[in-house]
């Protein structure tokens, strides 16, 4: 037996996933941490007693860590900095008349 | 504190001497700003160590601290302390997972974590290594000692990483009920039988100088404090944070009508703080180091919980791997049709 | 209105304290953090559905018994419950097989109360057969993934089903006032048999013979030790509030 397959049927920990939850009915899913489960299901099961303990949620998604791919922090001015010259892209950047009202 | 700093580490304090220099300029940099530091971020390697060492010792102090409150769920006097007692332990174990998941976010496995502390290198706070004798020991430990890890945790909410952070904001908003049931069961205690009220106060004796320890050595005597705050991770000193304690536990303890066992405590005006006695440091090296009256039994739990769930943990694993395996032979099964 | 008579309330509260303590005995001591966190929810559930049925029992017996005279100051002769909720924990396996074969019993008994004649009775029931439902849900992933999962797992919970079996016919038999025994017992039956296929385990053995009388003798031993520990402190200072 090759060294790869042995280590394939050796028992691992568990995997790691990312908990999102919804708060509230209407509401986005949030990201609330995360946990080991063994599998996906597990992972909903286990995030239900985790992070629901105090009715936290109404729904819950669960992502496996090593599925998510992170933008480089490296690269957060050059990416994210060119923004913030956009102001037009702002309603407060206009003036609306008095007698015009809300808009 | 439940992250006491007691284990000293020489290679964290020579750091600042790496050749990352101009890049441990700008890290600082963003500290002083109060910038958060999240797991992607370049980070120097002592603060990378002085996180995963202060998370995994906190979180071993929040999974070992449910054996001395643990033992009392199943003679809990009243089926409402039986509930309440249980979702508090409970809590606390949620605790341990969000620290270890914090922890896992700096490169560590939980495993490993799990490892260090059960063979020894990984400390947690002396605190959970006393005996709970009395059933007055529940609600002081909740009192005292949950109502220390809170002052603690507190400004931890505001720590320099992220994930950290945002473990102590949730460990805190938990926490707020752990303090109010520990001193309602020290208060009903003082407000029944006298038999109860000699409980009350027998168990105060005992738990509040070990209370004290909690907060860590002398701040000239730490070795961490220092790079720990430059750091962003502690802010507020030990003995800062200790006499903030003393400061309000004894208007506490006067309305119960318990005595602190401490001739020396009275209030000082000059100061605006009360003065307290000697703090027993030989005790705390002992306890510390794995001499405490319940060091040895914590641990052979902890090993025995994790030894006997081996199987369950394989169990669930080799399952889900045929599951995933027949998922997959099914989808092949139905292209192929 | 037409009330649940005093007995069965108290056959299933006593139940639900009995196999809440067991349950809770694993604190701190679950095979992994996460799991140890669902098993006391578990735990946390059916504790507070006792309170709940010993504080409408009190409220209609009104001789005084509260709560906590009920739970606290009544021998193991008194108590009602069926007999396996007090078996000891034994593995994580058993633990697992005997919430399985309680929660199965729970969500049909929960489901019949919750539609019966007794409203306040009812109010309970609704909450707790989906409370009922999570954990038959806990129980059965993990009695498959014991039976599918390592050779030792399979193993484990073989003998869990060959200790626990033999209470099994009189926790079926059990008679709840208002509620169709035998429609209960159907559903038991349809549930775990699912559970036993999914898990690639043999039929469960519902039929055991044995000495029925050894394991009601054995039944009771577990229950008077449980409650000799549960009852400790409170019987100490009879008088105390806390
Ligand atoms: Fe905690
Ligand atoms: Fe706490």
């Amino acid at each position: 037996m090759s060294d790869s397959n042995a280590k394939s049927l050796a028992p691992t920990d568990w995997p790691l996933f990312e908990v999102f939850i919804r708060s509230k009915q209407g509401l986005d899913h949030k990201h609330v941490g995360s946990l080991h489960a063994s599998d996906a299901e597990h992972a909903i099961a286990l995030a239900r007693d985790v992070y629901t303990r105090r009715q936290e949620g109404v729904s819950i998604w669960v992502v496996p860590s090593k599925a998510i791919t992170a933008s480089d922090p490296a690269l957060k001015n050059e990416n994210f900095d060119p923004m913030a010259s956009k102001i037009y892209r702002h309603p407060t950047f206009y003036d609306i008349p008095e007698e015009i009202g809300h808009m | 504190m439940y992250t006491q700093a007691i284990d000293t580490d020489p290679t964290l304090r020579t750091s600042a001497a790496s050749d990352d220099g101009a890049a441990e300029d700008a890290f600082l940099a963003r500290i002083a700003d109060d910038e958060k530091i999240e797991p992607q971020d370049w980070m120097p390697e002592a603060y990378r160590k002085t996180l995963v060492r202060q998370i995994s010792q906190h979180a071993h102090s929040e999974v070992v601290g449910m054996l001395p409150e643990g033992g009392w769920i199943t003679r809990a006097p009243s089926l409402k302390r039986k509930e309440i007692l249980l979702a508090k332990v409970q809590d606390e174990g949620g605790h341990g997972l969000y620290l270890y998941a914090a922890a896992e976010t700096l490169g560590v496995s939980r495993e490993q974590l799990i490892d260090a502390l059960h063979s020894g290198k990984a400390k947690y706070s002396s605190i959970f290594n006393y005996e709970t004798k009395t059933w007055a020991d529940i609600g002081t430990i909740g009192w005292l000692v949950d109502g220390a890890a809170i002052m603690n945790q507190v400004p931890l909410c505001r720590c320099s990483y992220g994930p950290y952070a945002r473990a102590m904001i949730r460990i805190c908003k938990e926490e707020s009920f752990h303090q109010r049931q520990g001193f309602d069961i020290v208060r009903a205690l003082c407000e029944g039988t006298p038999e109860q009220k000699a409980m009350a106060q027998e168990s105060l004796n005992r738990w509040w100088w070990p209370t004290l320890m909690m907060f860590g050595p002398h701040d000239s005597d730490s070795t961490h404090t220092g790079q720990a705050s430059a750091y962003g991770i502690k802010r507020i000193s030990n003995d800062e944070l200790r006499q903030k304690f003393v400061d309000v536990t004894v208007a506490q303890a006067e309305f119960l009508g318990l005595s602190i066992p401490d001739p020396a405590l009275r209030w000082n005006p000059a100061r605006g703080h009360y003065d307290f006695g000697k703090i027993d440091w030989d005790e705390f090296w002992r306890v510390v180091n794995g001499q405490g009256p319940c060091n040895e039994a914590r641990m052979n739990d902890r090993i025995s919980a994790f030894e006997e769930g081996r199987w369950v943990r394989d169990a669930a694993s080799a399952h889900a791997a045929k599951h995933a395996a027949r998922a997959v032979a099914r989808a092949g099964a139905l292209e192929a049709a | 209105m037409s009330a649940l008579p005093s007995q069965s309330l108290l056959l299933i509260a006593d139940s639900c304290l009995v196999w809440g303590h067991r349950l809770s005995e694993w604190c701190g001591h679950g095979p992994q953090l996460e799991e140890d966190i669902a098993l006391t929810n578990t735990a946390l559930d059916v504790i507070g559905q006792a309170r709940l049925l010993y504080q409408l029992y009190s409220s209609r017996a009104g001789n005084g018994l509260t709560e906590d005279k009920l739970a606290y100051f009544r021998g193991p002769d008194a108590f009602q419950n069926v007999a396996i909720a007090a078996v000891e924990n034994g593995d994580y396996a058993q633990t697992v097989l005997r919430s399985l074969i309680l929660s199965a019993w729970f969500v049909p008994l929960w489901r019949a109360l919750a539609v019966g004649r007794d409203p306040e009775l009812a109010a309970i029931a609704v909450e707790a057969e989906k409370a009922a439902r999570v954990q038959r849900r806990h129980a059965s992933d993990w009695t498959i993934r014991f039976g599918d999962g390592t050779a030792e797992s399979r193993r484990r919970i073989e003998h869990a089903i060959s200790t626990l079996a033999p209470w099994v016919p009189a926790l079926l038999a059990t008679e709840i006032d208002g509620t169709d025994r035998a429609h209960r017992e159907n559903e038991w039956r349809a549930f775990v048999a699912e559970v036993m296929a999914e898990a690639t385990l043999a039929a469960f053995p519902v039929n055991a013979n044995g000495d029925h009388h050894a394991f009601e003798a054995n039944a009771k031993q577990a229950l008077s030790a449980l409650l000799h520990e549960m009852q400790s402190l409170a019987r100490e200072h009879p008088e105390a509030v806390w």
